[in-house]
């Protein structure tokens, strides 16, 4: 967050108690919430650890005392306005408390996104991308995608890089890199075990919540690979 | 001088005592599943070395028959990366396996965007296991990131029930196991426990080097027991991962006040908020260690690390920030003391930020080097061959 | 008929006042100490002065274990180490080793007073660097200097401008498994600051806390004249690296007053680090079938309300072999475990 973040400004206040209750209830059923919130004596050992809080106004320790307050009000504001900026660094698992509020905010993201919140979508944007490569290739990021409009602020070096692709990339020695398309040789069966498991753990449908377009994409992408490849698999 | 009655640091001595370690060991857990009937576990091959981790245990890193567990970032961007660590199995004639059965961990897209789950985590990390186990090899892990996750990914399987069943059940639908590795190993620990034969074999003096090291976040922030402490390195203070390898080399580990820090990849902050990644980078590693140390070179040991550091330089340098430090993988700098080639091997063109003073530091004939290279890329631009391959990377 | 000497194991508070209490009442008590002198880790670590009341330590200590040196009743036995126990109350056989030589007792009850020792700093979760800068030192460092009333950098020897200390070090940790707190080290740090202050007026004095714990009249004798009339800064707020700076450290931690991350210069840092139980008393819980807490501390049965006895009969534990204990507790503790090892004795020569 760019701008300071005042929790005692009920920001949400036109959102109903019921549905910011209801989230932070789910953040409280998640198997790991026991062991990754215990209680907070506000010792600030994760703030001062924290790369993000020496660049936004965050603040684990804010996030990790309001989870501990159950303060919903304070949480839903964070849930929307604060998790996107951690860098998921894990520095705060120094907490001595045992805390971890890196894993806090991977749990609130998680609820985030599977409700669909317009923060969350926003956040993601420009991100999609990245979740076509996963699917479509079995790695996250592929050489083709170094272009300059991608990495603008990477100078003139991407360029060369763009311009000499096809070549450099022959000119790896291992067998597996010579693609460019993807960021090495990923067979058939591999990624289709990819999309069964992202299908089988409802991993496809928190995409089609931050992202219809590319759940369409994707559902068409994969069905016609699965197909082809003889699975015989109805997905409900 | 005012005698003291408090000796100085360098005559306190550090006893780990394994006995007062505060976790459970975890393999012993596993262990007692695989009794159980839970899952089975995938045992460290022999030939093995052992290393200490933080609380004085023992973990053991295997050096041969190890499949591996490739990481997006280096094979899509710095390739030279991953080509380094299998060119250090190659020079040893070390048995290893490159799948082409290997998903990503997957760890990026969760930690950036959190559209996943921990059961498809968990099966994606399984998944790759599985493959690994039915070939017959031992996972080795080349990223930081993947690294950390599966720790992650291995202790909440252990300690849940409810996951490792569902895991087990997606598992099964796939015709696979439950398969769990009996240690998660990072290619950087096999540096580590190789250094002494590295240096055994070493052509190029690195002895009036100075590196700063940058040791990854998710290698020794998460599951904190599990990463490699040496009494000689930083007194067990601190992890001895990728110092203990460079100082084999004769290089010297220059300190710097910022070591701790994250290098500010952020994940999803190098992709869409990219001022937090170049920004913290630059000012809160890159200065500082320019600044307090002067190294010739920063040395790291993850795929995020190596790219948000190498790559913030560019904007960092637009503003007449103190930039300019090399960036590489202690794979790749173990390669070249090898005598490894910095192009057809190292593929240091891939890198941002200028290394051929580095590299010229070190007596090595750079526009020689660089011609070598662009003749097998004439060669294969105008058809005449197909690839570069590792004979061609030889000569 | 049972025997009626009381062995008390460590010569520290608790065990010098133990061995007070039991000769007092006309019983022989027989005191082992594995160094060559009393005092226990007050003496062994040099402590300058007691908190709250700044008392010298020497002279304090001096008057507490006047009453046994020289008394007939009390057999001080030192560089004694204890290595085996068989019996039960009112006929107990103690096996030891003195100076290489093999030793027995023959007692009716057992006083465990073998207290405690400090936390080492390397074994914290945070990255204070106490095995790498020579300027980050203990409590226990601190004390050694201000007995000699001085107060030093070890790095150059010279007066430091600006200090702090960095509180529950070893203790209130949960990834270390030393969850509870060490009660004496706020105070103690604060005492060190006034010693401090009083030696280098112009030092700036900061105290990183997460909370104060002040208990009774120690708020009033300590934390308040340090804040009000030395100037004592005291930060809410937890360090959670130090690393060299050019020739000084830096502290990384949060001042939650303003919340934002902190890094300040200091010339040194005095790491507040609690309390564990000393080899001795794990050895000792062992040796007599003792239980132990899942810290290792001797358990002690009564709760709130009986603060030495032990599951095991006739067998009691005094002061910080129990648990985190200032000199008040200990002393108390001690006198109680005398009485309650002489009426255990005497209860058994009581027709049934």
């Amino acid at each position: 967050m760019q701008q300071a973040l005042d929790l005692r400004q009920n920001k949400y206040s036109e959102v109903s108690q019921e549905e910011k209750d209801r989230l932070f209830q789910e953040c409280k059923d998640d198997e790991r919430w026991h062991h990754i919130l215990y209680g907070c004596y506000e010792c600030g050992i994760c703030v001062a650890a924290c790369p993000s809080a020496k660049f936004y106004d965050f603040s684990p320790r804010l996030i990790a005392q309001s989870v501990a307050r159950e303060d919903t009000d304070a949480i839903y504001t964070l849930m929307n306005d604060s998790v996107w900026d951690c860098s998921q660094c894990f520095s705060c698992d120094r907490c001595p408390r045992g805390n971890s509020p890196g894993q806090i905010i991977t749990v609130m993201r998680e609820v985030a996104v599977k409700n669909g919140l317009q923060t969350a979508k926003q956040a993601l944007e420009g991100y999609g991308r990245i979740i076509y490569k996963i699917m479509s290739t079995g790695s996250q990021v592929s050489p083709d995608m170094l272009q300059p409009n991608a990495f603008p602020d990477w100078g003139h070096h991407v360029n060369e890089i763009a311009d000499n692709l096809e070549v450099w990339r022959r000119a790896l020695p291992p067998e597996t890199l010579h693609t460019t398309e993807t960021g090495w040789k990923v067979s058939e069966k591999t990624i289709i075990e990819l999309y069964l498991i992202w299908h089988m753990t409802g991993v496809m449908d928190l995409i089609q919540g931050i992202d219809d377009g590319l759940h369409m994409i994707l559902v068409d992408v994969m069905e016609e690979r699965l197909e082809e490849a003889g699975y015989d698999i109805e997905f409900d | 001088m005012i005698h003291l009655p408090v000796v100085k640091a360098n005559e306190r001595v550090f006893k780990i005592t394994p006995e007062e370690a505060p976790t459970h060991d975890l393999r012993d857990e596993l262990f007692q599943l695989e009794k159980e009937g839970e899952l089975e576990v995938i045992r460290v091959p022999e030939p093995y070395m052992e290393v200490k981790t933080k609380y004085g245990r023992t973990k053991k890193i295997p050096l041969e028959k190890t499949w591996h567990h490739k990481s997006c970032g280096q094979c899509g961007h710095i390739p030279g990366y991953s080509t380094s660590i299998f060119w250090l199995n190659r020079a040893f004639g070390l048995d290893y396996y490159d799948p082409t059965d290997q998903t990503s961990c997957t760890a990026w897209n969760y930690y950036a965007s959190a559209t996943s789950n921990p059961e498809a985590q968990a099966a994606v990390a399984i998944r790759n296991f599985a493959s690994a186990h039915e070939v017959g090899y031992f996972p080795l892990i080349h990223c930081g990131t993947s690294f950390g996750h599966y720790k992650e990914v291995r202790h909440a399987l252990v300690h849940q029930h409810d996951l490792r069943r569902k895991v087990r059940d997606i598992m099964k639908k796939l015709g696979k196991k439950l398969v769990i590795p009996e240690e998660i190993v990072h290619y950087s620990e096999w540096v580590l426990a190789m250094r002494d034969r590295i240096a055994e074999r070493q052509v190029i003096d690195m002895s009036h080097i100075t590196a700063t090291v940058h040791p990854a976040c998710h290698y020794h922030k998460l599951i904190e027991e599990d990463a490699v402490y040496e009494s000689e390195i930083y007194g067990a203070q601190r992890t001895a991962i990728v110092t203990a390898s460079l100082q084999a080399l004769g290089i010297n580990v220059a300190d710097y006040s910022s070591w701790f820090d994250c290098c500010g990849f952020g994940f999803r902050h190098i992709l869409v908020s990219r001022d937090f990644s170049r920004s913290f980078s630059v000012q809160r590693k890159i200065e500082v260690m320019k600044e307090e140390a002067n190294p010739d070179i920063v040395v790291t040991h993850d795929t995020g690390c190596v790219t948000t550091l190498d790559q913030s330089q560019v904007a960092g340098k637009a503003h007449n920030m103190k930039v300019g430090l090399p960036v590489m993988a202690d794979s790749q700098v173990a390669a070249l003391a090898m005598g490894a080639h910095p192009y057809k091997v190292l593929q240091l063109h891939w890198h941002n930020t200028d290394n051929k003073p580095f590299l010229r530091k070190l007596g090595i004939d750079v526009d020689k080097k660089w011609a070598e290279f662009q003749a097998e890329c004439d060669l294969i631009k105008a058809g005449k061959k197909e690839y570069l391959t590792w004979e061609d990377a030889e000569k | 008929m049972a025997n009626e000497n009381v062995l008390i194991i460590g010569g520290g508070a608790a065990g010098i006042e133990a061995a007070k209490g039991v000769s007092a009442m006309g019983y022989k008590a027989i005191l082992v100490e594995k160094r060559d002198r009393l005092g226990g880790t007050p003496d062994e670590e040099k402590y300058a002065a007691l908190t709250p009341d700044l008392r010298n330590t020497t002279e304090a200590f001096a008057e507490l274990m006047a009453p046994i040196v020289d008394n007939p009743l009390v057999d001080i036995h030192y560089n004694t180490l204890i290595t085996g126990a068989e019996g039960e109350l009112g006929n107990f056989t103690i096996k030891a080793l003195q100076l290489g030589k093999e030793v027995e007792f023959n007692v009716g009850s057992v006083i465990i007073a073998t207290g405690f020792k400090h936390f080492d700093p390397g074994r914290e979760t945070q990255k204070y660097a106490y095995y790498e800068l020579d300027d980050v030192i203990t409590l226990t460092d601190a004390e050694k200097m201000l007995s000699q009333h001085k107060f030093v950098r070890p790095s150059n020897g010279e007066e430091p401008k600006r200090i702090c200390f960095i509180q529950c070090v070893g203790s209130r940790d949960r990834r270390l498994g030393n969850e509870y707190c060490s009660k004496v080290c706020c105070g103690i740090s604060s005492k060190q600051s006034i010693e401090i202050k009083k030696l280098l007026p112009d030092c700036k004095v900061y105290i990183f806390y997460i909370d104060m714990r002040m208990y009774g009249y120690w708020e009033n004798e300590i934390y308040w004249p340090a804040q009000e009339e030395y100037k004592v800064n005291y930060i809410k707020g937890m360090a959670t690296e130090i690393v060299k700076k050019g020739d000084k450290v830096l502290v990384k931690g949060e001042d939650t007053t303003f919340r934002r991350p902190m890094e300040v210069e200091m010339d040194m840092v005095i790491l507040a680090v609690g309390m564990e139980p000393s080899e001795g008393t794990k050895q000792m819980a062992k040796i007599f079938g003792v239980n132990q807490n899942k810290y290792g501390f001797i358990e002690t049965t009564g709760g709130c309300l009986d603060t030495v006895s032990t599951n095991v009969p006739g067998v009691f534990a005094a002061g910080a072999t129990t648990g985190p204990a200032d000199l008040e507790d200990s002393v108390s503790a001690g006198a109680m475990a005398a009485i309650k090892a002489l009426t255990a004795i005497r209860s058994l020569a009581v027709p049934a």
